[in-house]
């Protein structure tokens, strides 16, 4: 029988096993005071990656593993592809191993080998799920659909909400799973979700042929006072008060001219460090564009975009690896440009000193080559992470060298188990401040991915 | 019982029914139900406001301009003008909320500022397409034919008695309810923005296509596309 001193023991102990994983209140404080000058950047790997070509490399033929090989893959484009025998006649890839690092990649990496002092790998992410919406809801958000209602915010929100409802595009979303869900989010940091960077410069367009600027701004400032007068007379005053915010919004985006900015052929004049004629990633090289153009100007706190096409379940999978690596070779790229690019408010610092990058997808893909010389879904996952907050040169988490499957990772408070999104997220979080809990149900903060 | 008792009996029976009175039964006056108790029926709102899907605010703006297939609104919103006033649909589906089914791209449930700019951008082009095709057409439009502006614009100066039912063919076609209806100050504060425009258009846009006051009514116009009540529900 459980008396009352056994009961509160075990009240006690259960407080402090789910608060162990949390950073303490003041010093998250402390962190989130010196992260108000920081940005964002968030990549959804549309369609679910083969993890065995880049973080969780897998050359051999080993349980119910297939290598990828030349039987599937056309390597002709694949810089960092090398031969190793596998079999029969087929050869797969050597490893790649970055002079001065421990980290150990397959050929989709790219350019990026060249950076593994600025990288951290995080391997056998527990996914649960193998459908595409559940997948990028779960990796962006933390939580799983309810019934395919998104249950949380992702990521990009969270983080604007905390350190970006000034700007004047808070939240850029380029095809990327962006959600607003939940309670204390200001308004102006709803996602401004879009198809195309481009679509920016045509929505803000205007011919003078009709009317004058200052006259359709004397519609919005009508508009404004009417969004005021309703929301005083509104049981629920937050939506009407929230469009009198965007109304305002609206106003200083066309008096910043950011229609002659940000246009696509704007962009690529802007930065022809990108590759916009590649493959698979030109189309999103010129969101990266945008990051770089749109943080410089001090416009945004967070970008985040697609890029898609890894979903190959069938022939396409023979280009998989090369569009690995132009996306690999795309973030190198932004990267370099965040070198070259001056913070907009801190004097002598570079944006890249303050820009962390997060890289995900909804699952990866499975170990077997299927009959289509395709890979299917598979519930495990990897993750990149470009953050001069996090630990570098590091890879965290493994999967089953045999089945591909995550393997326990570390004793987290509720036991040892594989690391999954929610405690990624938490831990992206907590590196800038912000406490997990305020807006993510699940996840702890895995300490031993922070610098401090 | 014999053959002859039984008849007997019947017709007896028979003829007992058929001569006996009617049987009336009284009216009694139904009484009041007595209330057992009085509660105030409560009809303030449950929930916040919410968007107007997309695809609502699509399909308005198609039936608003005349009932047109999506492409052929976009045809006649671009014009073969050059003005720039629209460009395609497909450059501002993402803006409006709609989702992507390729990417798994849910649909916007919150305005953004982005979305309020697309608001503007669509809506301008509404209304600027509308006045030319109500009112500058070569000949005289009948007022059955226009699409947006069902009246004939006051000639000369433009009072306030003047505007007030003009502006009310406006509000019940976009907002759904007589001007009268809305909060006391809206029709003075939107003759405020058509007086305004109408005075210093000619300064504001010299190159206008449009006169002062057909600017003026042309705002009134972009101010009703863009309503806060025109997008929330």
């Amino acid at each position: 029988m459980t008396t009352r001193r056994t009961f509160l023991k075990i009240l006690s102990a259960g407080a402090v096993t789910a608060f162990a994983g949390l950073p303490s209140r003041r010093a998250l404080a402390d962190v989130a005071a010196s992260s108000e000058s920081e940005f964002f950047v968030f990549v959804h790997a549309a369609g679910g990656w083969d993890v065995t070509l880049w973080a969780d490399p897998r050359n051999e033929a080993r349980g119910i593993i297939h290598p990828a090989s030349t039987e599937n893959t056309d390597t002709s484009k694949v810089k960092r592809w090398v031969d190793a025998p596998l079999a029969e006649g087929t050869r797969t890839f050597e490893l790649v191993r970055p002079a001065g690092s421990n980290l150990v990649f397959g050929p989709g990496i790219g350019d990026l080998a060249e950076m593994t002092d600025r990288i951290t790998i995080v391997n056998g992410l527990a996914m649960n799920t193998v459908a595409h919406p559940d997948g990028a809801t779960y990796s962006a958000t933390g939580r799983h659909p309810e019934g395919g209602r998104v249950a949380a915010s992702s990521i990009d929100t969270m983080l604007s909400n905390e350190l970006g409802r000034e700007q004047l595009l808070p939240t850029v979303s380029i095809r990327f799973p962006s959600s607003y869900v939940g309670d204390n989010l200001d308004r102006r940091v709803v996602p401004l979700a879009i198809d195309d960077v481009g679509s920016i410069s045509r929505t803000l367009s205007r011919t003078a042929l009709y009317d004058a600027s200052g006259e359709r701004d004397e519609v919005t400032a009508l508009l404004s006072e009417e969004a005021a007068d309703l929301a005083k007379r509104a049981t629920y005053p937050g939506v009407l008060e929230g469009m009198g915010l965007q109304y305002g919004g609206l106003h200083r985006m066309l008096s910043s001219n950011l229609q002659d900015v940000f246009s696509a052929g704007g962009l690529r004049k802007a930065h022809p460090e990108f590759d916009y004629k590649s493959r698979f990633a030109g189309g999103p090289a010129v969101n990266a564009a945008f990051a770089v153009e749109s943080m410089k100007r001090n416009l945004v706190r967070s970008v985040s975009f697609a890029v898609g096409g890894f979903d190959t379940h069938g022939n396409n999978y023979r280009t998989h690896a090369q569009l690995q690596q132009e996306t690999f070779d795309l973030l190198a790229s932004l990267v370099r440009s965040l070198d070259a690019t001056p913070h907009p408010l801190k004097n002598g610092a570079k944006l890249s000193e303050h820009t962390h990058i997060l890289v995900v997808s909804e699952f990866c893909r499975t170990p077997q080559i299927n009959l289509n010389l395709g890979r299917d879904h598979y519930p495990n996952n990897s993750a990149l992470v470009i953050s001069p907050r996090f630990k570098t040169n590091v890879a965290f988490g493994r999967s089953d060298p045999e089945q591909l499957l995550p393997m326990k990772a570390k004793k987290f408070a509720d036991g040892e188990r594989a690391i999954a999104p929610p405690d990624l997220l938490a831990t992206f979080l907590a590196a800038f401040g912000v406490s997990p809990r305020k807006y993510m149900r699940d996840g702890e903060v895995v300490s031993e991915l922070l610098k401090t | 019982m014999t053959m002859r008792t039984l008849v007997v009996f019947t017709c007896a029976g028979v003829a007992a029914c058929g001569g006996a009175p009617a049987l009336l039964v009284a009216p009694i006056p139904a009484g009041t139900l007595q209330p057992t108790s009085i509660a105030l029926e409560d009809t303030t709102p449950k929930e916040d406001l919410r968007m107007v899907p997309p695809e609502v605010t699509m399909r308005t703006y198609l039936h608003l301009f005349g009932a047109l297939a999506p492409l052929d609104f976009q045809k006649d919103a671009r014009g073969r003008d050059g003005s720039g006033l629209f460009d395609t649909w497909d450059d501002y589906v993402a803006a409006l909320g709609f989702p992507d089914y390729r990417l798994d791209v849910p649909r916007q449930t919150q305005t953004n500022a982005l979305m309020v700019a697309t608001f503007e951008r669509v809506g301008v082009a509404l209304c600027d397409r509308a006045l030319e095709h109500d009112w500058k057409g070569t000949e005289p439009r009948p007022v059955q034919e226009r699409v947006i502006f069902a009246f004939d614009p006051p000639k000369g100066n433009v009072s306030e008695a003047d505007f007030a039912p003009r502006f009310d063919v406006l509000h019940r076609t976009f907002l759904g309810y007589p001007a009268s209806l809305a909060p006391a100050e809206r029709t003075a504060r939107f003759y405020a923005l058509f007086e305004t425009i109408a005075k210093g258009h000619t300064k504001a846009d010299p190159k206008s296509r449009f006169m002062p006051d057909e600017a003026g009514w042309a705002a009134v116009c972009y101010g009703l596309t863009r309503h806060p009540e025109f997008h929330l529900y």
